[in-house]
């Protein structure tokens, strides 16, 4: 399998503070890929930095063998790349079928009509279980189906690299494994996922490889079983043994 | 949602287009004919501003300036070179829509109350500018040649005349608003509107979705400029104030901000109120007609600031309407399955 995505040493940091600190890793073509880490250990920053919301202080993301350094915000999902918002950002005056029209429009796609798009949308709202929901406005529907049509909009862009920030964030384990489930369609349809997510059950189910961070900095990487029994995760997750049985 | 094909609410609409156009026949009355033109007027400016202010959401209160300066255009074109105005009618579209797209395009990394505050700043520029420059007349103003009726020169005796163009104009407008809606165009501006993060993210540049609103909507209410200054013949800086850009505003407010319908139903409820208030208590207590117009808007954004369009999306009456246009569309043999 060939590498779709490359972090090399990248870091940034908001003034003093160092948000991300020299992180590298890479995620491999259709696969998919977990970061985990408890909050505040730079993992959304991680990801907006993937997806072009602001630039890395230091060190490069290589996308496809490209330097995605000289490439505008709005550009990336006609690369390829689209995400999700931890916190969700539904267009709140547009019904859910336009919220999904929007992003078939636009993305790699590049759809000239809005009639075509629509049609696109209604395949990509089937897809992800929103179909029923396509007349109404994303406010007065629940968190599940709001992080379902993050998803969706993402999804409509047609990428090639998904990159998921939080998405199974205060789903209850129904919720969770209709979304576990989502994924691995998504992942056979050929896109690469990268997610982000604290929820360990869905980590251990979909991910190939699991990226640990920790104060900005990545402590370890392997599958989720390595990295479960890595003394230094268990150690932050946990406690140190000691500690706890003195 | 289903595209709706040719049918009764085509039909509807027709039939009350056709009503409108019958008013001058039907009441000879000037003052009426003129309450009219002015509703049409400020229909079509106020649906100029929505494209920026209603679909692309960025709140503008330099519009009263960008149709000054159609007006100017116009005028110092028919003024100095004897142009006619059908011929100035795309010039200032195309002439104002692009010096007020340059102009703002720094200013779009403004959000919210900074970008409207940037806009009135630019019609007090151009206020002070006109009233200083000579050559458009300065402070006086500019009174357009009087003389006979001449079509080529949009010069009319009759108000009749003036306020088919004003109907044409708004009608225009109106289709011309619907189409953007619809589009591709309109979703981007749409999405800009509600979040720029995610418009970046699904592949909309901002900027270019603003530049491209501003360019439009600055050029559509350049040609209620045109259309103002040869109705009243007479132009001064005054009419670029940002006092006048909030008649071209509120009317978008009260009929529902960035519904493509809202724009045209407020202008037809708030172009009669002032008139009537003005009208009726102005002779009373000078002022008083104020009051009460600013009582109901200080009622409408506090109780309903969705407009009427607003409150109409999730009212009984749509789906009372929707259900009477269907019938009738099954009745008349509209339906889809029929057809089909």
């Amino acid at each position: 399998m060939a590498t779709l995505l490359e972090l090399n040493n990248i870091s940034k940091s908001f003034k003093g503070l160092k948000a991300v600190n020299d992180v590298s890793f890479s995620v491999e073509e259709k696969s998919i890929t977990g970061i985990i880490g408890s909050n505040g250990a730079g993992k959304t920053t991680l990801f907006n930095m993937i997806s072009g919301v602001f630039p890395p202080t230091e060190g490069t993301v290589i996308y496809k063998g490209k330097d995605l350094a000289s490439v505008k915000p709005y550009q990336y999902s006609s690369i390829g790349i689209a995400r999700t918002f931890q916190i969700m950002k539904p267009l709140k005056h547009m019904t859910v079928m336009e919220n999904v029209t929007s992003g078939a429009l636009f993305g790699r796609r590049n759809i000239k009509s809005a009639k075509e798009a629509e049609e696109y949308a209604l395949e990509i709202l089937n897809f992800t279980g929103l179909y029923e929901r396509r007349d109404v406005l994303p406010g007065s529907m629940g968190t599940p189906f709001k992080k379902r049509l993050e998803v969706a909009r993402a999804l409509a862009t047609d990428p090639e690299l998904l990159l998921l920030d939080e998405v199974m964030a205060g789903l209850n384990p129904t919720e969770t494994d209709d979304a576990i489930e989502l994924f691995r369609k998504i992942n056979e349809r050929g896109i690469t996922i990268l997610l982000i997510e604290h929820v360990m059950r869905a980590v251990a189910n979909l991910c190939e490889t699991v990226v640990v961070m920790h104060h900005g900095e990545k402590i370890t990487e392997g599958t989720p079983e390595q990295v479960m029994n890595d003394p230094y995760v268990i150690e932050i997750y946990l406690g140190k043994e000691d500690e706890t049985d003195g | 949602m289903m595209k709706k094909r040719f049918g009764s609410r085509h039909i509807g609409a027709l039939l009350l287009l056709l009503i409108l156009a019958l008013i001058p026949v039907i009441i000879r009355n000037t003052y009426i004919q003129t309450i009219f033109i002015l509703i049409f007027y400020t229909a079509s400016a106020s649906l100029a501003w929505s494209v920026l202010g209603g679909l692309t959401g960025q709140l503008s209160l330099g519009h009263a300036a960008f149709m000054g300066l159609g007006a100017y255009t116009s005028t110092l074109l028919l003024v100095n070179a004897n142009l006619s105005p059908w011929l100035s009618i795309p010039i200032a579209f195309v002439f104002v829509g692009l010096i007020c797209m340059l102009l703002l395009s720094p200013c779009f990394v403004l959000h919210g109350p900074y970008f409207t505050l940037v806009t009135i700043a630019f019609s007090y520029a151009f206020l002070n500018l006109f009233t200083n420059w000579d050559y458009a007349g300065k402070g006086q103003g500019i009174v357009l040649p009087f003389g006979a009726e001449d079509f080529a020169l949009m010069r009319f005796k009759s108000k009749t005349s003036y306020f088919y163009i004003a109907l044409c104009m708004m009608v225009l407008f109106y289709i011309v608003l619907r189409l953007i809606d619809r589009s591709k165009l309109g979703y981007g501006l749409k999405t800009v509107r509600e979040d720029e993060g995610t418009a970046n993210a699904i592949g909309i540049s901002p900027l270019k979705y603003k530049m491209i609103a501003t360019f439009i909507s600055a050029g559509m209410i350049a040609v209620c400029g045109v259309f103002y200054a040869n109705y009243f013949r007479f132009i001064d800086p005054e009419i670029m104030a940002e006092s006048q850009a909030i008649e071209y505003v509120l009317p978008a407010i009260i009929g529902g901000i960035g519904s493509v319908t809202g724009p045209l139903i407020g202008a037809f409820i708030i172009v009669p109120l002032s008139q009537y208030l003005n009208a009726a208590l102005s002779s009373v207590v000078s002022g008083a007609n104020l009051v009460v117009y600013a009582v109901i808007l200080i009622a409408v954004v506090m109780f309903q600031p969705t407009g009427i369009m607003g409150w109409y999306q999730n009212s009984k009456l749509k789906k009372k309407l929707s259900g009477f246009f269907d019938n009738l569309d099954r009745k008349l043999g509209f339906d889809k399955s029929q057809n089909a």
